[in-house]
């Protein structure tokens, strides 16, 4: 039972950086109809940057946060520039490609400036873990929980109380009535990329001061267990993304308890392939925001 | 005094001329209708008029700048706003949301709070849906709100495409009274329109545009003097 409850716990804090991933992911799906294959990649960098700062400065943590943050939106802003913009309203395809290989250009890139395959990274908490009862709870798990409450809090104060917020969900609903109503798309577009990095870089940062390594396959992770948590969420809803990446940090979990560490990402992917070849209505019928 | 005069624009999907070379003019303050069959290319122009299509030559003057090829958003700032054909609401927004898509570009919230309560009392429907998603609106609410969200920008040429398409009688003879109102407040609009009876009652010039050219140009007397129009828009008895 405490074992349960455990992985139950575990599965909580784990699923609470894939909402983090699959929010940023489904912002720039449900803007752009896209995918950004770049999306995990360009985190990756952000957290090669702070490593960078790190290697070489006595920055502190929050600092290195902020760094992983801006480098993951200077290097979303160049994924947008370069895939994105010039494909508007063309092949989804070719943007898809296209980012696919930016993600070649930042492995690339970070392996030139850091070529060592793993380097350390400051943790968050060098203490011992938090005992509840019998549960055990590592201090980052909780930050991580946190930050992604604050961040679902933050996102939904921008979408639904702000004027930004409104232009990009009039952009999600009806992109052709949103240009009609005077918001500028390509800029809507721009602010949603560089909102869905930052909150990638913040997702980044937390994940590699957890692990307390970065290693350039850091950019696959992010992005695969961000769509992921997408589509289990429901293509394209912002609700349905935090629903997902829990739901995946659990299954997760709870496979790994069962079955043991081998098997948990061949459970989940195992699963997502049911639930596509079963077609359920909330992952074929996209929901706006 | 011409508001906006387009000259020998073309506007091509691909290969294929949608528009070939359309010159016409709309006058300060006027109701002009564009009547035209399926195809003819009314909706084409007027995409191209609020800058969603680029037209590939001519030059489209609104109040004597050219806007051909600028974007939307650059458009509507001049003060063009177009009414979309099928409504395009924001369905998974509600009518007060809509409505505040529709002053964007506004900053002052004090001018806007005053135009959201001028809209509510224009069409009484939106405001006792004010908090419900447009999405679940009838289609004249929605066509209602359409025409309100446009009215938001503060336009100077109210572009109409086809607002009655769909609807039922009573509800179109709604909507032409809310146009002949705005015009009664000095808004000018371009309207593209189907039901020809409707139109007469309201517009004060008319063009005919077949296969991407403007074939007819006057006022309701003249079209409803030509046989030919007559038979294909009116029907065939004099009206």
């Amino acid at each position: 039972m405490t074992d349960l409850a455990q992985s139950t716990l575990d599965g909580l804090f784990l699923g609470s950086s894939y909402a983090l991933l699959a929010l940023g992911f489904t912002l720039i799906f449900g803007v752009l109809r896209r995918v950004n294959l770049s999306f995990g990649p360009a985190i990756m960098f952000g957290c090669y940057a702070a490593t960078w700062t790190h290697l070489n400065s006595g920055a502190g943590l929050l600092l290195l946060a902020l760094v992983t943050i801006a480098g993951a939106v200077l290097a979303g802003a160049y994924v947008e520039r370069l895939c994105f913009a010039p494909h508007r309203g063309g092949s989804a395809i070719a943007a898809m490609v296209a980012s696919f290989a930016l993600w070649m250009q930042f492995e690339e890139l970070v392996s030139i400036a850091l070529p060592r395959h793993i380097y350390d990274f400051p943790p968050l908490y060098a203490g011992a873990s938090l005992s509840l009862g019998a549960l055990s709870l590592r201090a980052e798990s909780l930050v991580m929980l946190f930050a992604a409450i604050a961040v679902c809090a933050f996102l939904w104060w921008i979408l639904y109380r702000t004027r930004f917020g409104v232009a990009v969900r009039a952009v999600i609903d009806q992109p052709q009535a949103a240009q009609l109503a005077g918001i500028s798309v390509p800029r809507i577009f721009m602010l949603t990329f560089a909102l869905a990095s930052a909150i990638g870089g913040l997702a980044g940062f937390l994940t590699a001061a957890s692990h307390e390594q970065v290693t350039p396959m850091l950019g696959m992770w992010f992005t695969l267990k961000g769509l992921l948590a997408m589509m289990l969420g429901g293509l394209g809803s912002l609700p349905g993304a935090v629903l997902g990446g829990l739901a995946l940090g659990l299954l997760e979990a709870h496979s790994q308890w069962f079955f043991g560490p081998q098997t948990r990402d061949l459970i989940a992917y195992a699963l997502l392939f049911v639930l596509l070849a079963a077609r359920v209505p909330w992952m074929t019928t996209r929901s706006a925001s | 005094m011409s508001l906006l005069k387009v000259q020998d624009v073309v506007t091509a999907y691909g290969k294929i001329e949608a528009l070939k070379g359309v010159s016409l003019e709309v006058a300060q303050g006027s109701i002009t209708c564009l009547l035209g069959p399926n195809g003819a290319g009314k909706t084409t122009l007027m995409m191209s008029i609020a800058g969603i299509l680029r037209p590939r030559r001519g030059a489209i003057l609104f109040g004597g700048e050219d806007i051909a090829g600028r974007a939307p958003h650059a458009i509507v700032a001049r003060g063009v706003a177009l009414v979309p054909e099928n409504r395009l609401v924001f369905p998974s927004m509600t009518v007060l949301e809509n409505l505040h898509a529709g002053a964007y570009q506004r900053g002052d919230k004090k001018t806007i709070a005053e135009d959201l309560e001028k809209m509510f009392g224009r069409f009484p429907p939106l405001k006792e849906r004010a908090a419900q998603q447009a999405g679940t609106l009838s289609g004249g609410e929605q066509q209602m709100l359409a025409v309100a969200r446009a009215l938001m920008s503060r336009p100077k040429l109210l572009l109409m495409d086809e607002p009655s398409l769909g609807l039922a009688p009573l509800v179109v003879e709604e909507i032409f009274r809310i146009v002949a109102e705005l015009h009664k407040d000095g808004t000018t609009i371009f309207l593209v329109e189907q039901n020809a009876h409707m139109a007469l009652k309201v517009a004060e010039h008319f063009y005919l545009m077949e296969q991407g050219k403007v074939s007819f140009s006057g006022t309701p007397g003249a079209l409803a003097e030509d046989e030919v129009i007559r038979r294909a828009y009116l029907g065939s008895s004099k009206a």
